[in-house]
């Protein structure tokens, strides 16, 4: 075959625009008589078209619409056909065909220019809208004509909207139909009931609904069926229903309509994130309107979302149904990224934040609680994990949990490199450097939302990473250190101790995935560093009270400076400050020395200049920069003349002196701070039923929430249930005043300072001698296996015969620290609480318990304490001479290899200590 | 059975030692060794949540034959009167041993301030004031912080005994702030008033400051004021021991030619806890706490802890000690008292040495009832001179009756106060 030369494949090209062109116009010259016949209209077209190919002559065209067939001359059947489709209301209803009469010249294989598609494609597209603009047209005039009519004599206007959803909507007036005759048969009207059975109208309408618009002409058997049964069905509406009740209810239906393909896409299985997320975008276009469902249909939706984002557990839907809406999801869904295919939800984090701030922002008419904000949130569907996991062929990795600990621990850092070594798929790719573009260069942290820190109820809190990145330098670096945050966030999955916490908890076999939450750091710039002013954790009960006057009820909150990493966590060198959001004005620090002592010292920090999370002190942070920290008057005290001090305005502030102490005495007490938490906690107790705990930042401006969750499914202690058939002889002692949670199993030594002996004690220095004989006990007794138990106030400075003298470094070993008050006649005097190191005691996780021996119905086992054997001797035998005073009892020793058990149950304010064999 | 330890019992026991030197007549050694007033009051509080609550409070005037009585206030849960007592009794001896004109006093509540508000405890303050306005004031009785007690407890004390009296008497409490009524130099008066002593002593003694070094035992407000002055004056100080917070155990620090006072306060908390590392870093030895007393130096300042020097531990004294400071209240066991005397150390008392913290809350007194303020310099000099005196008076005695310095200062103070009962014909 001849070659063409490019100038003539020009000229030919521009030939076949010309044909195309002249024939498009032509068509639209036929489709613009309004008054033509469609016939005739389908006839000319189908006479046009071949014109418009690039080979006229031998092209033909056929045009069927609702099975009648409009031909050009001589049409002859090819095998060589160009098709496109009609749609009317979605739907086929018929198409149009192009061939050749024979194969073309130049090949057999594509007969068709990609232009010629077009063509038919756009000519096809053209004939469907104006066959919709007739009908309408049509039903518009009709429109016009009845409501003349409606004045001259009674038509309904329902009977009116129910005609032209028949001419125009067959679907929805046959679904509009169904809704109506259900309406009656659930009110008891018998007519309906009969309808339904007689007709068996339920299959006929959807019978004769399907068969209406297929690429057969119109049944006319079956229309008549279905407007007879319809017209059946609202005279008996008519009959039973006002016509004002039929048209609200028609609406209404109308409306519901609308929103079901979003039903039918989360009610199908196959749906992907992509689908839903689709639906819901469709759904917030076609509602902006203000279209309201009815309240049942609402419910629904919100379940069938709530189910598909964040949880199916029950608990969880019963709750957040009432309060995350449709409308909710229309800013969510624009910030989660998901792997192609998702079936992913957001994690138990993203969940718990998302409801409780759908919770707070419900109530209107609180100042304080309206100020209340959460962080730009962006979000990676879990199954984002296990799509990173395929992409990168790591697939291995998910038996990690079915291996030995050991093997688990030495395998963790090569996982870890691997991960950090591995690709994002690259619609994750995208959806994080949309990530970094929406957060500008504001530090972010990359935050763990597991599915089993929600579906459990087991305190997976910390378990996971959480990560903070100063997100600094161009947008390709940043991007990378996000990238790699998430895969380390990732690759903790693997590690040892979650892996052995599920173990432990039989939840090994579920399918965890890691959702990823990454949000904006709340704080602002402060020199070189990012953080808040301050940060921390509230819980809606107090665990650990430090005063008789406080209850559980009160609450607690743990607050620092920057950061709340060190008020989340337990430290081993600082201090959070805490403080009973319900008894703001009892603290646990009173004197000076205790203020001073359990001061925060040090403050996490962003170093944006290093890209580090850092430690920093605090005193020098206040050097360097302390007066453009915002909020900095309310978060510290001056220390002078001997007590704590509100510095009075900021220029009277030397922030180079050493006597600044953080007690945030100005928040607590000039703020409406303490207000607001109780209030938001108590609020999202109300709502979700049960304690909750909160994170919270504030960046000196506002108060931002940052997490959500059940108290139960943190708290490490749990109440302890009591068991109630305990042999007498077994019993060592029982409580019932001020008991907080917990257990105290397996204790083998309990050191026992009579109280008697000890207010008999007449030398000073025997009195100090037996904190020292405690001192050294709690350095050669085994560590958190023995428990400490005094008269009145132990570590009380002042008086010594209040309590024994020690210090924290004295006790700093036992399991549990018991102080007995015994009656003093009419009188019984109060305990500490320990107090004196009361912080010291919560930071390292020793239970506190009071006992008030003499109270009506409490045990306290005397022959226990004061027969069995006494070790002092044999341990410290320069301190035998305290024998009478100071008892250490080897249980297994002295009672048949027993140990003491300890069960501590707040809510039933009561504790008992028994012996029990090891388990 | 056993009885019990009674601080009021040990208290009389000391001074019926006394009052047998002295050979007292029956008539002082009865009226001295009882308090002279005591009043016991209820304090009704209206709590927070709106109940009232009924405090009992305190108030022993053990003697005022010197002059009005000057004591503290305790906030405490479990306190006893005799405590109350024996307190107030010391404290009129403290006063008359620096020859301040002040008499005894102490008192107090019955209350754990951690079970209390801020409100709550300034009702009580105010309570308290209410109960014993017609019997303390800038001429009868002087209140001051205490344990568990501050200057703003203080301040609302005075706030309500101006409401009753409807005037200003800034010379009603003590242990206020700077600028409320407060003195300057308190924060230095006590380590200062025991370098005025240390001072004297070695003048006594014609050594040259200049020619000593020390090791002190405790690095808080008194030492390192204490040490900011003997510096000063010349001296070197080779060791300073601090309570160590993370390990639970005391260390000292050591630096043969001297500790340089101002870095180590750099690295020192509000408690006098240096931090070991960066002590390290600046070329200290670290050493256990104990080597403090170990020291080859000629001056020990206990100024931490009671009972820190024993029978134990006395023995391990250098003999090139010439003089043991006690900056600390009871650093030194009876039986290690012995033990020192035997070695000849000169010994400056505690109730001695520390008096400065008293003498500069006698100073404030004084400033508030004229209403003028002096400078700090003035302030410390005053003090120079009340200490220098008050030194000469106990040493004198000491020498001239051949007695122990501890037993010098009993003897002064409590003759002086005997002296003034006597000479208002009281006994």
């Amino acid at each position: 075959m001849k070659k063409l030369e490019p100038m003539e494949i020009l000229l030919r090209d521009l030939k076949e625009r010309s044909k195309e062109l002249n024939c498009l116009y032509q068509v639209e010259e036929i489709l613009h008589k309004e008054g033509m016949p469609l016939g005739k209209m389908f006839n000319d077209i189908a006479d046009t078209l071949p014109s418009g190919f690039q080979f006229p002559k031998i092209a033909q065209s056929r045009i069927k619409y609702r099975n009648i067939e409009y031909k050009s001359a001589d049409y002859t059947e090819t095998t060589c056909e160009l098709k496109s489709n009609i749609l009317y209301q979605d739907k086929i209803t018929g198409e149009i065909v192009v061939s050749y009469k024979q194969e073309s010249p130049q090949t057999a294989c594509v007969p068709f220019l990609k232009e010629e598609v077009k063509l038919i494609t756009t000519i096809a597209d053209r004939i469907s809208y104006v066959i919709q603009y007739r009908n309408l047209k049509d039903v518009f005039s009709e429109w016009q004509t009845m409501k003349k009519d409606l004045k001259k004599e009674v038509i309904s206007e329902w009977h009116i909207i129910l005609n032209m959803l028949n001419r125009t909507d067959r679907n929805l007036y046959v679904y509009i139909s169904q809704k109506m005759l259900h309406y009656l048969c659930w009110n008891g009207i018998e007519d309906a009931k009969n309808l339904l059975e007689k007709y068996n109208t339920q299959n006929k309408l959807y019978k004769s609904a399907q068969t209406t618009y297929t690429n057969s002409p119109t049944d006319k058997s079956n229309t008549d069926t279905i407007v007879q049964i319809s017209n059946d069905i609202f005279r008996i509406a008519a009959r039973h229903l006002t016509d004002h009740h039929i048209l609200t209810n028609i609406q209404n239906w109308i409306e519901e309509d609308k929103s079901r393909f979003l039903v039918r896409a989360l009610d199908n299985q196959n749906s992907s994130l992509d689908d839903i997320i689709n639906a819901i975008t469709r759904y917030k276009h076609i509602t902006s309107d203000g279209t309201i469902l009815s309240a049942s249909a609402e419910k629904g939706l919100r379940v069938s979302l709530i189910r598909y984002f964040f949880s199916d557990q029950l608990d969880f839907i019963k709750i957040a149904k009432n309060h995350i809406t449709v409308k909710h999801y229309y800013d969510l869904i624009e910030k989660i990224i998901y792997p192609s295919g998702s079936h992913g939800r957001l994690g138990g984090k993203s969940s718990g934040l998302f409801l409780a701030m759908q919770i707070i922002k419900e109530v209107k008419d609180n100042p304080l609680l309206k100020q209340i904000q959460t962080p730009n949130t962006w979000y990676i569907s879990s199954d984002g994990m296990v799509s990173f996991v395929h992409y990168n062929n790591l697939e291995g990795v998910m038996e990690q949990k079915y291996k030995e600990l050991d093997e688990i621990n030495i395998e963790y850092p090569n996982i870890v490199q691997i991960f950090k070594n591995s690709f994002f798929p690259p619609e994750i790719e995208r959806g994080l450097a949309m990530v970094i573009d929406n957060f500008g260069e504001n530090p972010i942290i990359v935050r763990s939302s597991s599915l089993l820190e929600d579906s459990h109820r087991a305190a997976f809190s910390g378990k996971y990473k959480s990560l903070f990145l100063a997100n600094t330098g161009d947008k390709e670096e940043r991007l990378d250190s996000l990238k790699d945050a998430i895969s380390e966030v990732y690759a903790s999955l693997f590690s040892q101790d979650p892996i052995e916490y599920r173990r432990e908890k039989g939840l090994l076999d579920f399918n965890e995935e890691m959702g990823i939450m990454i949000q904006e750091v709340v704080g602002r710039k402060v020199g070189k560093y990012f953080f808040p002013s301050f940060a921390g954790v509230a819980f809606s009960k107090n665990d650990f009270r430090w005063s008789s006057r406080i209850t559980r009820e009160d609450g607690l909150i743990r607050i620092v400076p920057g950061l709340g990493t060190r008020a989340v966590d337990r430290l081993a060198d600082d201090y959070p400050i805490l403080i009973a959001p319900g008894k703001p004005s009892l603290r646990v620090n009173i004197t000076s020395e205790e203020i001073l002592k359990y001061s925060p010292k040090y403050i996490d920090v962003i170093n944006l200049e290093t890209n580090t999370f850092e430690t920093i002190e605090f005193l020098i942070l206040l050097h360097e920069a302390g007066q453009d920290i915002p909020l900095i008057k309310q978060i510290i005290s001056v220390y002078s003349d001997g007590f704590m001090q509100l510095p009075g305005s900021l220029v009277n502030i030397d922030f180079n002196s050493k006597n600044l102490v953080v007690n945030f005495e100005g928040l607590f007490s000039r703020t409406d701070f303490i207000k607001q938490i109780k209030e938001t906690i108590d609020l999202l107790q109300l709502k979700i039923g049960e304690p909750v705990d909160i994170e919270f930042a504030h960046d000196g401006k506002n108060l931002y929430l940052l997490q959500c969750r059940p108290q139960s499914y943190t708290s490490e202690n749990f109440p302890s249930p009591i068991p109630r058939n305990i042999k007498p002889e077994k019993m060592i002692f029982t409580a019932d005043k001020y008991v907080t949670n917990g257990q105290v199993p397996d204790i083998t030594h309990v050191v026992y300072i009579d109280p008697d002996n000890y207010n008999s004690l007449n030398k000073l220095s025997d009195l100090k001698n037996v904190g020292r004989a405690v001192g050294k006990l709690n350095k050669i007794l085994p560590k958190k296996q023995f428990i400490l138990m005094g008269p009145g106030r132990w570590g009380s400075r002042g008086d010594i015969k209040l309590g024994v003298d020690v210090s924290y470094s004295d006790i700093k070993n036992t399991a549990l620290l018991i102080e007995i008050a015994r009656k003093k006649g009419n009188y019984t005097p109060d305990l500490s609480f320990g107090t004196h190191f009361f912080q010291d005691l919560i930071e390292a996780s020793i239970k506190y318990l009071p006992l008030y021996p003499d109270s009506d119905n409490i045990i306290f086992n005397n022959l226990f304490f004061n027969h069995s054997g006494n070790s002092l001797s044999d341990l410290l035998p320069e301190y035998s001479y305290l024998e009478s005073t100071v008892h250490v009892i080897d249980i297994p020793k002295s009672w048949d290899d027993q140990v003491l058990k300890i069960l501590m149950n707040s809510e039933l304010n009561r504790a008992i200590g028994y012996l029990s064999d090891t388990d | 059975m056993n009885k019990t330890y009674n601080a009021f019992d040990t208290a009389r026991e000391q001074f019926d030692k006394i009052a047998e030197l002295l050979d007292l007549e029956q008539a002082s050694k009865d009226l001295l060794r009882e308090p002279l007033r005591e009043f016991h009051f209820s304090i009704p509080v209206r709590m927070d949540d709106n109940k009232v609550k009924i405090f009992k409070g305190f108030r022993v005037q053990h003697n005022d034959a010197l002059g009005p009585a000057k004591g503290g206030i305790r906030f405490h849960p479990q306190e006893t009167i005799d405590t109350v007592r024996a307190l107030a009794m010391w404290m009129t001896w403290k006063c008359s041993v620096v020859d301040i004109p002040l008499g005894g006093a102490k008192g107090g509540i019955i209350c754990d301030p951690h079970n209390l508000s801020q409100r709550e405890q300034e009702q009580l303050c105010r309570g308290w004031v209410r109960q014993m306005a017609r019997n303390v004031g800038p001429l009868i009785d002087i209140p001051a912080p205490d344990v568990m007690t501050t200057g703003q407890h203080m301040l609302w004390m005075l706030d309500e005994y101006e409401v009753i009296y409807g005037g200003k008497y800034p010379g009603a409490i003590t242990g206020k702030p700077v600028g409320i009524g407060g003195s300057l130099g308190r924060i230095e008066a006590t380590g200062y008033g025991l370098i005025f002593t240390v001072r004297e002593a070695l003048r006594e003694m014609e050594i040259r400051v200049e020619d000593t070094k020390a090791s002190v035992q405790g690095f808080g407000n008194v030492a390192q004021h204490a040490i900011e002055l003997y510096n000063k004056l010349g001296g070197k100080v080779i060791l300073v021991s601090c309570w160590d917070q993370d390990s639970g155990k005391s260390r000292a620090y050591r630096k043969t030619d001297g500790i340089i006072l101002k870095e180590l306060q750099k690295i020192t908390d509000n408690f006098g806890g240096i931090n070991k590392e960066k002590a390290i870093e600046l070329g200290y030895e670290v050493l256990p706490g104990e080597a403090w007393i170990e020291q080859d130096v000629e001056i020990l300042i206990p100024a931490a802890l009671e009972n820190s020097i024993t029978a134990e531990n006395a023995s391990s004294i250098s003999d090139n000690v010439k003089l043991i400071a006690e900056g600390a209240n009871g650093p030194t066991t009876i039986e290690a008292d012995r033990i020192i005397k035997e070695k000849g150390i000169f010994l400056i008392p505690d109730f001695l040495a520390n008096a400065g913290g008293v003498t500069c809350s006698y100073f404030e007194q004084v400033q508030s009832n004229t209403n003028y303020f002096w400078s700090k310099e003035e302030v410390l000099s005053k003090l120079d001179a009340k200490m220098t005196d008050a030194f000469i008076s106990v040493s004198d005695l000491a020498k001239k009756q051949k007695i122990y310095t501890r037993d010098a200062a009993y003897i002064l103070a409590v003759d002086r106060v005997a002296r003034a009962c006597s000479s208002r014909g009281w006994t």
